[in-house]
């Protein structure tokens, strides 16, 4: 009997990664208060994670399973089966995360935090599930606007935060009628709002498909704050506390650059557009790889640091996708492992002991040894060294890249990865070779319950950089399913 | 016991003894114990491998596959199961001179600083040991990353600077040059294995055989090839026994093994197609020697003219590595002075900053004007002080002269009389910036306050100094079984 309900659960997976965190979401209003609040979200978290991965398990570990059509507007595919798995079990590291740092939105205020946090895996989970235009966008805005709002609660702590959620209203307006516009035009291109029929689908119109297209691909870019159209997230991160810029900076960010990539992947799939998609892309992805990189480089607040680096692996992951092959579709997935175990790791070592500016880092390494073990791995990660995921998914772009003759593409990450050596270089010398600054002295944090899912997300950073396969199997055969699963 | 389990002892063995030592800090004769104890061990496991290599046998041990066809592995063969040895040997006199060290100064962090010791060796033997350019890349970051912490030990305002320009010129340098070059090769070979006759022979173009030289060997800066070498200088502001190690044992002779094993088996010797950039790197190296003497010689600090010192002698590492490409018959004879000049190179600085370093310890003196008279007091440091700047001078019979004898014979053979030149005036000029020191120490009147420590100074503090000294004059007696033992990574089968 209970083998007959786990079939029927796994029939419908991709129904219950969205629906598990959604009625966590709804359930978190009524749980009152802020610790119980946090144990429900842990365990929803958790059981949309384990959801997300045991489907990603059935999809890419070649069992015949035959995955359910699930309602009108649902659509499953290789990359978001991935890319749906990445976010939950991130979701399930940042609710689990937030935990020891409950008390700094208030008692009144945490349930609504962690709902909100919720609500952002719901919408990134549901954009990648979707099969239409208008679904992805009503998923896409409904978690970024839980993001604004996390951003606005936090401005009981600090007012200043306000100044962010306006921000991220404006722009992510902008960007949502960039996503609307766009939507309408490939509609009219092509007949259909569905994603999936691009690759096929007959364009009469080429050139409006195309800007159609594009300009669906800069209104995700703008919310994945991919540079230059990132000018809300210094506002947003700089002045965040620092348990919410998990939520924003690492899962927030990884939705977006996901339903990019998802999206991306199908439109250069289409012979009529793929050229010009591609060629958008790869500009974009090389502007932000390198304005990415000078803003890191920098930057004097670590939460921006860390923004501006993942604008700079942003460029990456576009730069993977421009490809437009399986191999560059594949690199692009371990980008956004490499990119969302580096700031996870980055976010929540800062967390711990709540740092914010450079200075505080000082003499961090003997204050909270394992939060500085922590960053020091998400840094080594985005410079990109060997034996880190960072190195891994760099390597692939450049393979990819060298592969389909862009000798640039492999420069470019050169250039990303050196711009890591010099703020990567200047986070470890500021914990682990400076006094600690007497101000800052008592932040310590160092045996916070917050550090246990950062450092499984550093250990993990470096055993994946050791022993790959798993996972660059899965992003091979993820590649390769775009077409549907369900077709 | 097999090659494979002394392979994997030799280069797990420093990471162990770098864990214990930050366990055990206290103690401080536990801590020692265990720091020349694990380095012993080290040692006696890297002889076996000689000796291993010797017989014909091999170790092969995989680590980790982090790339698809791409393994992070280490091997045994005669280059580096000799510099293995040569390094592990000398590795075990600096254990007991840096606890000397240690105690004597009161380092600050004396346990943190033996640790990252231990670690930069187990980084440098990874380099000798890398079955591949993937395994030399990840062990050559990893050094970097070891010896960061000994630059920056003292953690006051000079040593930051100084550790922020270490780790960027070897990072920077390692990332912007080497790893292009190791894409290219890739895509070019679709291999990174290292492989006797090298990789690339016959399968690139003059064009693309001169670009991936130059990118190689500028990014292997731990050669410190110019401009590349300004982590060099930089590294003067660790504490001496933290100089010993970047300078004499880890950082530096894993330049010139890297940039050895890139040629050798990479390129492959006489490789005409980078004949070329090969003979515009070795006017460039040629004038950093000279340059890097002359520097020398007008620095005052013994930490800063002893780095500038080393830096001429690592020149000349590269020098006989690139002589190697030239085509002819004497391809392999600036091999061997390049694997020479290595050991050369490690003897006598490791001797030189030993002495340094105990004469730091003892009177409190970094000048070179301060030197005068002081080896009357000390007879054992400076006799190995005088026999170390000797070797590194090139005068027989020191392991020095047999490197650059056979370094000019590489030059002279190849046809380029002016490479053996400038050679000889490096010589001469490391003759004027160490000669009259050492000459001065020894023969000056002594003087009348030399000791900062009343008991002078320990057996831990001079034994090594003179034991690494003596070890120069190895080559007078080995030289022809070294050559004998090298020549299956050039030839197959016969010495130079």
């Amino acid at each position: 009997m209970s083998a007959a309900y786990v079939d029927l659960a796994r029939a419908h997976a991709p129904l219950l990664m969205i629906m598990a965190p959604l009625i966590g979401a709804v359930l978190m209003l009524v749980t009152g208060t802020a610790r119980v609040s946090w144990l429900v979200a842990c365990a929803v978290a958790a059981a949309g994670a384990y959801v997300a991965m045991d489907f990603a398990a059935i999809v890419f570990g070649g069992y015949p399973q035959p995955i359910a059509e699930v309602g009108v507007s649902l659509f499953v595919d290789g990359v978001g089966v991935f890319a749906a798995a990445l976010i939950a079990v991130a979701a399930a590291f940042v609710v689990s995360a937030v935990g020891a740092s409950l008390k700094d939105a208030g008692d009144a205020a945490s349930p609504l935090a962690l709902s909100l946090m919720l609500c952002i895996a719901v919408g990134w989970i549901g954009a990648l599930m979707a099969r239409d235009l208008i679904a992805m966008i009503a998923a896409v805005e409904t978690a970024w606007l839980a993001s604004t709002g996390l951003v606005m609660l936090n401005s009981q702590r600090d007012r200043a935060a306000l100044n962010g959620a306006l921000r991220m209203l404006s722009w992510g307006g902008v960007g949502a009628a960039f996503m609307l516009v766009g939507a309408g035009l490939v509609a009219r291109a092509t007949g259909s709002f569905a994603i999936d029929v691009l690759p096929l689908a007959h364009i009469r119109m080429p050139n409006v498909a195309a800007a159609g297209a594009a300009l669906i691909v800069i209104g995700l870019a703008v919310k994945g704050g991919v540079a230059p159209l990132h000018a809300w997230i210094a506002a947003a991160l700089g002045r965040l506390g620092t348990t919410y810029a998990l939520a924003i900076g690492a899962l927030g960010v990884l939705g977006a650059l996901s339903v990019l990539t998802r999206f991306s992947a199908y439109a250069i799939a289409a012979p009529e557009i793929g050229g010009s998609i591609s060629a958008a892309l790869a500009v974009l992805g090389s502007a932000s790889v390198i304005i990415g990189s000078v803003q890191a480089v920098g930057a004097r607040n670590l939460l921006r640091l860390t923004a501006y680096a993942g604008a700079s692996q942003a460029g990456c992951v576009l730069l993977s996708v421009a490809l437009g092959s399986p191999a560059g579709f594949a690199a692009a997935l371990m980008q956004l492992v490499a990119f969302v175990a580096a700031a996870l790791a980055l976010y929540g070592g800062a967390a711990a002991g709540r740092v914010q500016s450079l200075e505080m880092l000082d003499g961090y390494g003997q204050r909270a040894p394992l939060a500085s073990a922590a960053i020091t791995v998400g840094a080594l990660s985005l410079m990109g060294a060997p034996l880190t995921i960072g190195f891994l998914a760099r390597w692939r772009l450049v393979e990819a890249g060298v592969g389909a003759g862009w000798w640039w593409a492999a420069g470019l990450v050169v250039i990303a990865s050196l711009a890591g050596v010099f703020y990567g270089g200047r986070l470890v010398e500021r914990m682990y070779f400076r006094r600690a600054n007497i101000a800052y002295a008592g932040d310590g944090g160092v045996w916070r319950v917050a550090l246990g899912p950062v450092l499984i997300v550093a250990i993990v950073a470096i055993a994946v950089g050791l022993a790959p396969s798993v996972l660059l199997n899965a992003a091979a055969k993820a590649s390769l399913m775009l077409t549907g699963l369900a077709a | 016991m097999t090659p494979e389990i002394a392979l994997f002892c030799v280069l797990g063995a420093p990471v162990l003894q770098a864990l214990l030592v930050m366990l055990v800090p206290k103690p401080p004769g536990l801590r020692d114990l265990i720091h020349i104890g694990f380095s012993l061990f080290a040692a006696i496991c890297a002889a076996y491998l000689v000796v291993a290599v010797y017989h014909h046998e091999t170790a092969y041990i995989v680590l980790a596959r982090p790339l698809p066809n791409v393994d992070l592995a280490f091997e045994i063969d005669p280059l580096g199961s000799m510099m293995a040895a040569v390094l592990t040997g000398l590795g075990v006199l600096h254990a007991v001179h840096a606890a000397g060290v240690a105690r004597a100064k009161q380092e600050r962090a004396p346990s943190r600083l033996l640790a990252f010791i231990a670690l930069a060796m187990a980084g440098v033997t990874a380099v000798a040991f890398s079955a591949n350019l993937f395994s030399l890349f990840v062990a050559y970051q990893a050094l970097a990353l070891a010896a960061f912490p000994l630059v920056a030990h003292r953690g006051d305002d000079e040593a930051r600077p100084a550790a922020r320009a270490f780790l960027a010129t070897l990072l920077a340098s390692s990332i912007g040059l080497f790893l292009p070059a190791m894409i290219w090769t890739y895509a070019i070979s679709g291999t990174l294995d290292f492989r006797v006759g090298g990789v690339l022979a016959g399968r690139v173009d003059a064009l693309t055989a001169n670009v991936l030289l130059v990118l190689y060997v500028m990014g292997i800066a731990m050669a410190a090839i110019p401009p590349m070498h300004r982590w060099l200088p930089a590294s003067s502001f660790g504490p001496f026994p933290a100089l010993v190690t970047i300078q004499a044992l880890a950082v530096l002779p894993a330049g010139g093994i890297g940039v050895l094993k890139v040629v050798t088996f990479v390129f492959g010797p006489g490789m005409a197609e980078a004949a070329l950039a090969a003979q515009l790197l070795i006017v460039l190296v040629g004038v950093g020697m000279i340059v890097a003497a002359l520097i020398a010689l007008s620095k005052q600090d013994i930490r800063e003219r002893l780095a500038y010192s080393c830096m001429a002698q690592s020149l000349a590492v590269v020098m006989g590595a690139l002589l190697s490409l030239q085509p002819g018959q004497f391809a392999p004879a600036g091999l061997f002075a390049a694997a020479l000049q290595i050991i050369a190179l490690s003897c006598a600085a490791a001797t030189l900053l030993m002495a340094a370093g105990t004469t730091a310890a003892i009177t409190g003196r970094t000048k070179v004007s301060d030197y005068a008279g002081l080896g009357r007091v000390m007879p054992w440091t400076f006799a190995g002080f005088a026999i170390a700047s000797a070797s590194m001078i090139g005068m027989p019979p020191f392991a020095g002269a047999w490197a650059k004898l056979w370094l000019i014979t590489a030059a002279a053979g190849s046809g380029l009389v002016w490479a053996a030149g400038l050679a000889a005036a490096a010589a001469i000029l490391t003759f004027t910036h160490l000669g009259p020191l050492a000459a001065s120490a020894l023969a000056a009147r002594a003087p009348t306050d030399a000791f900062k420590r009343p008991d002078g100074a320990s057996i831990l503090l001079a034994a090594p100094v003179i034991l690494a000294a003596a070890a120069t004059l190895s080559l007078l007696v080995s030289a022809n079984a070294l050559a004998e033992f090298l020549a299956p990574i050039w030839t197959g089968s016969a010495a130079p």
